[in-house]
């Protein structure tokens, strides 16, 4: 039953479209794919590798800011820039998940490192000025351009951004599904239950950890690049602590033992503001309460309350 | 010179010893209920605002509207012990996510009530003295006598009275604790709700230094983690001192170097600290 | 001389585990550690399967020195090692953990090819076919075919013990270091055990075995050491060993298992 849900939303997904006449709808939905994809990524992370990563937000943010630099102040084309902002984000996420997982650092502590990191880039962003424009953000006003055999098509427009996101979405899935159904999967959860048990049987626990991190982390990059130019804006505040919370607490929401409680989670998240028409500040406390909410009542989220609990294989 | 350098010294001394009062609470928190309570930063935060509402908008005495501030802090530290931390005992992942859910409802209520303008309090002790050629400031030479005060007594307290010793038996060995008639719940409520209230403390005090803004919190919880951590997670004046190297080191530091990045250099040290010896400079646990 | 160790010292502060302990296991064998509580028993299993680093000292297999190698090197190597307190993966069925074990028998199998499943499913359903198989044979052989189903927290102690012995089995071990297999078992359980580690034995495994249980380990184990107080106090086949004096002594006071 829980296998044929994600073919079902996605497959509604594609043709829904059809039915939506709004911008802002369109607008909501494509916002809640990208973070959609964010929290799908760092699940990998965390769920399944059972590593409290905030670096998430800082790998999604680099990347970001980088593929819109390039882009706009070097006159690269977008599809060029991609690569040095992913292979950047993957080298940080090497260093940082090495120097975190060689000292062992476990759970609360590795959480609390990578803040540290976290906020580290973000200062070199803040006060970056010359390149980054420092707090107050940058604009990105270029278009990304898709060659086809048909023709040129310009990234832009409610619907193609539909799409893209979409995409976007359903790649992360399926790269995530793949790795976590292979022996690389089984690893993870070896790595997640038990690490020493796991490292008698002769799994490399560092090598897999640094894998995980790394792959969800770069991810997370992938998204970042898109998402610059879909929203037209980048500012520090996306590599903040509190925008890998706000991740935290979609994958929390949806359900933290599958892959796609995270996609729910984080539909539900992003669409909930619009829904309700809420002030800033109030946003912030229902993120708060929710977020206390489902870690005290809903440990599993909503994915887990209909589904069975997941096994390594 | 001299006097920038005393008075900078003086300023570090205080800020550190508002580090050390909140890193206290931290590591009270951490050795008797297992988790690390970042939200000890949005209740001295609301210590702060109390402080400035009860003096500015009700015209209390100072020191009423401290220990108003204080009792009324103590009072939410309470219902969020018994709401919410009772049920992340000793899970330092929960305890994390739910003390920044926490956070996130605090910072943003009182963002919403009282708008992001800085509050001031008016001179609440104007005037400075004059020790052997330096100008020192009345009121920061109180509020500095104050939190040593209290970080003392609390120190006292916890080596010689029953309750204090009960705490650090519990925290050495919860079973054995148990099972000499020390009352675990009700202690691990007890410790809450005054670390609470220290927080509000360092708080109300910190109102009559500073301006008050709602994000005070977020950047003195997290100079009080370092701290504790710096002396050692479990040692509790250790975490005073750990406060008062880290608030002196920024302030004479601040004096030669660029401050945007001062608080990556605490970043820095805290990795560094957590990589090499997570048990703290000063550790014992 | 398939595995030696050479001068085997570990130093915890001012504690000291293990001092000087110097032994060797010939391929085919069934050595046995006896010693009581805090002898070092468990402290110098750790040691070989390099879980713990030693102070001093050097261990040796086939020849080549493996101290400083990570645990999961030691495993590829073909040492495995069980738990006296059993390990296990909380939430998962029996079934789940044999498949974890099957991660060796996987690497070795495709190599470096397994990259391949990532991309294309069936690249590697002989290999998964073949260790379907071996867990089937390995959970018969423990006697834990009914309860292949279950959640492991759910298992009876004697169950979990046997449930690490056949996740070894499953990495392919060429030496087994067991540490207090029977310890917590019941009677038809022990002759289970001892049925499963002779045909092991038949089978080219070479076997190190701690246990307490004398009656157990002395019918298994061909060769032993004794330690006490992490120094070796005799060493011998295991007859000469449960004859001596010096061990009888460090044994006073306790009861024949």
């Amino acid at each position: 039953m829980t296998r044929i849900i994600p073919i079902v939303a996605f497959a509604s997904a594609v043709v829904a479209p059809l039915l939506i006449r709004s911008d802002s709808t369109f607008a909501i939905i494509t916002f809640g794919f990208l973070l959609a994809a964010l929290a799908v990524s760092f699940n990998l992370i965390f769920g399944f590798t059972g590593q409290l990563s905030f670096f998430h937000a800082a790998a999604f943010g680099v990347a970001a800011y980088m593929t819109a630099i390039l882009v706009s102040d070097y006159g690269w084309s977008f599809w060029a820039a991609i690569v040095p902002a992913l292979l950047a984000v993957g080298l940080l996420a090497l260093a940082v998940g090495a120097i975190c997982f060689r000292f062992k650092l476990r759970e609360f502590y590795f959480a609390v490192v990578t803040m540290a990191f976290s906020e580290m880039i973000r200062l070199v962003v803040v006060n970056w000025n010359s390149v980054t424009n420092g707090t107050l953000g940058m604009t990105v006003t270029a278009q990304p351009t898709l060659w086809l055999p048909t023709g040129s098509i310009s990234l832009t427009g409610a619907r193609t951004w539909y799409y893209v996101a979409l995409l976007i979405l359903v790649a992360t899935y399926i790269i995530c599904h793949r790795v976590l159904a292979s022996w690389i999967g089984r690893c993870f959860a070896a790595i997640r239950l038990n690490e020493q048990l796991g490292e008698t049987l002769g799994v490399n626990i560092f090598m897999y950890k640094l894998l995980s991190f790394v792959l969800g982390s770069t991810l997370a990059g992938l998204t970042g690049c898109f998402y610059g130019f879909y929203t037209g804006f980048i500012e520090p505040q996306y590599l903040s602590i509190t925008q890998s919370l706000d991740i935290v607490a979609m994958v929390l929401l949806g359900g933290v033992n599958s892959l796609f409680g995270p996609v729910i989670g984080g539909m539900l998240l992003t669409a909930l503001p619009h829904a309700i028409n809420l002030t800033a500040e109030l946003r912030i406390i229902l993120y708060g309460a929710i977020l206390i909410f489902v870690i005290i009542v809903m440990p599993s989220g909503i994915f887990g309350l209909f589904s069975r609990p997941r096994h390594a294989v | 010179m001299i006097q920038l350098v005393i008075g900078q010294l003086l300023n570090g001394a205080i800020v550190g010893a508002l580090y050390g009062i909140v890193a206290l609470g931290i590591t009270l928190t951490f050795g008797i209920t297992g988790i690390v309570n970042f939200a000890l930063g949005a209740f001295m935060m609301l210590g702060a605002y109390f402080t400035w509402y009860g003096y500015e908008m009700m015209r209390l005495p100072y020191p009423v509207a401290v220990i108003g501030a204080v009792v009324l802090v103590g009072l939410f530290g309470l219902f969020a012990d018994r709401g919410l931390f009772r049920f992340t005992r000793n899970n330092l992942v929960n305890g994390l996510l739910v003390s920044i859910g926490l956070i996130s409802i605090i910072e943003a209520s009182v963002l919403l009530i009282w708008t992001s303008t800085p509050k001031d309090l008016t001179y609440v002790l104007p005037g400075s003295l004059r020790i052997g050629g330096i100008l020192l400031p009345k009121i920061k030479l109180a509020v500095f006598a104050v939190l040593l005060l209290v970080i003392g007594a609390t120190y006292l307290a916890l080596t010689r009275t029953w309750v204090g010793r009960a705490a650090f038996a519990y925290s050495q060995n919860p079973e054995a604790a148990a099972l000499m008639g020390v009352k675990t719940d009700r202690l691990q409520t007890v410790v809450t709700v005054y670390s609470t209230a220290l927080g509000g403390l360092g708080g109300a005090l910190y109102a009559s230094l500073y301006s008050l803004e709602p994000t005070l919190g977020a950047y003195y919880v997290l100079k009080a983690v370092e701290s504790a951590i710096l002396a050692g997670i479990g040692n509790t004046i250790g975490a005073l001192v750990g406060g008062i190297i880290i608030g002196i080191t920024e302030g004479i530091g601040s004096v030669f170097l660029p401050t945007a990045f001062r608080d990556g250099y605490g970043m820095v040290f805290l990795v560094l600290i957590l990589l090499f010896k997570p048990s703290g400079l000063l550790g014992s646990k | 001389m398939l595995f030696e160790a050479r001068g085997l010292t570990k130093r915890f502060g001012g504690l000291t585990a293990v001092s000087d302990v110097t032994f060797d296991i010939g391929e085919g064998e069934i050595v046995g550690i006896f010693g009581p509580n805090g002898s070092g028993k468990t402290t110098t299993l750790s040691l070989i399967a390099g879980m713990l680093a030693p102070t001093s000292g050097e261990l040796l297999w086939n020849g080549q020195r493996i101290v400083g190698r990570r645990p999961f090197e030691i495993a590829g190597m073909g040492i495995i090692k069980t738990f006296q307190n059993p390990q296990l993966f909380p939430e998962l069925t029996v079934l789940d953990h044999m498949c974890i074990a099957s991660h060796l028998g996987f690497k070795r199998a495709l190599g470096m090819n397994r990259v391949k499943t990532l991309f294309w499913p069936y690249a590697g359903r002989a290999v998964e076919r073949g260790a379907e198989k071996k867990m089937d044979e390995m959970l018969a052989l423990c006697r834990l075919t009914e309860v292949s189903e279950e959640k492991a927290a759910a298992l009876s102690y004697g169950a979990e013990k046997m449930l690490g012995v056949a996740m070894a089995m499953m990495c392919d071990p060429k030496l087994l270091l067991l540490d207090e297999p029977a310890s917590g078992l019941g009677q038809e359980e022990i002759v289970n055990l001892e049925t499963v580690l002779r045909d092991l034995r038949a089978h080219g495994v070479t076997l190190c075995i701690i246990d307490h249980k004398v009656s157990f380990l002395g019918r298994l184990a061909d060769r032993s050491i004794a330690l006490a107080h992490g120094v070796v106090i005799a060493q011998g086949s295991t007859r000469d060993v449960l004859a001596n004096p010096d061990v009888v002594e460090a044994y006073l006071g306790r009861k024949h298992a």
